[in-house]
């Protein structure tokens, strides 16, 4: 695979930085941005410190990018935040900074990269949803409603952007270990994993696969298409 | 930025879109030619990609405007349906930019 420039949302840790790690590993140019610092130091990498639903943050940061990078060809949203909790113990501040941060930010990325995108000669945008958009349990009504939006955007966004060569896909884990699942109790995480066909939590290597999928140049045909790890549909 | 500034972006911006256009459908490249509606062969995705395009070379020029915002969409008259009215509504823009 040509080397690309690509954009990782939530790049500080957890499945981000294992992303980021993985295109760096693979040739490409990392961009990443994440509200704290960075562990990953390589030539091919640069990091900015900010909060994705800042958008005044993050216009300038495209202002810049745009200043200095000549094309992007991927955008990763995977920047996420999970609130367990009943919808009638859920204040209404919670679910505003889910939603914010899980479909907002990923809407106003997807359309600030798009513009940089249509310089490419096949961008792709790959956004991180969740098996908790299918399996409807309690106690996840607010997180598994923004993702939720965040797949409805996908498939729609394909539409528009097909005229632009840019595919627009998402890739929904099952719970992996990450800083994402370490604050939701891992009673409701085991309901979670007993629901899928294969019953364990995936690796960071198990989404990169799907989203490496997505990325392949043979995969100009793949969009609007949402993939769930470990069995659920 | 002057008027006759913003027109030839306008101008080079749908001499561009031309050149990916099959030759039956081509855009008329003139002051005052249509641009979105009846009169034109350019699509809702086309306009987005010709707006994209003319937002790209203002921001070039050291003008950054939004050209797709609520008050374009929400006018009775589309500020696309022609080259002169496009032209008024980046001037518009600018101004407010300014004040």
């Amino acid at each position: 695979m040509a080397t690309r420039t690509v954009l990782v949302t939530g790049a500080t840790r957890g499945l981000g930085k294992a992303l980021v790690e993985h295109f760096l590993n693979a040739g490409h140019t990392v961009i990443g941005c994440g509200r704290g610092e960075t562990t990953v130091t390589h030539e091919r990498y640069t990091h900015w410190r900010l909060d994705v639903t800042d958008a005044t943050a993050v216009s300038g940061m495209f202002t810049e990018l745009k200043r200095t990078v000549v094309t992007l060809d991927v955008l990763i949203n995977n920047a996420g935040v999970a609130s367990m909790n009943a919808v009638a113990l859920t204040p209404l501040d919670a679910a505003r900074r889910v939603v914010e941060t899980n479909f907002l930010a990923a809407f106003n990325f997807t359309r600030e990269a798009l513009r940089m995108m249509r310089k490419s000669s096949g961008g792709r945008v790959v956004n991180v949803t969740s098996v908790a958009v299918p399996l409807r349990l309690e106690g996840e009504a607010v997180y598994a409603a923004s993702k939720s939006a965040l797949e409805t955007f996908t498939r729609i966004a394909a539409h528009e952007f097909a005229a632009f060569n840019v595919t627009c896909n998402a890739v929904g884990p099952c719970p992996v270990e990450t800083s994402l699942t370490a604050g939701v109790p891992r009673q409701k995480m085991d309901r979670l994993v007993a629901a899928q066909a294969i019953q364990r939590w995936a690796r960071p290597e198990d989404v990169v696969n799907v989203v490496d999928f997505f990325l392949r140049p043979e995969s100009a045909m793949v969009t609007g298409q949402v993939i769930y790890l470990g069995g659920v549909s | 930025m002057r008027p006759d500034a913003v027109e030839q972006v306008v101008l080079d911006a749908l001499r561009n879109a031309n050149l990916a256009r099959d030759p039956s459908v081509q855009l008329v490249v003139a002051p005052g030619a249509p641009i979105f509606g009846p009169d034109s062969p350019l699509d809702s995705l086309g306009l987005v990609a010709l707006l994209l395009d003319i937002e790209d070379a203002l921001r070039d020029r050291g003008c950054p405007v939004v050209l797709s915002d609520e008050r374009a969409v929400s006018q009775k008259r589309s500020p696309f349906r022609s080259v002169t009215t496009l032209v008024d509504y980046i001037g518009t823009l600018l101004q407010t930019e300014q004040a």
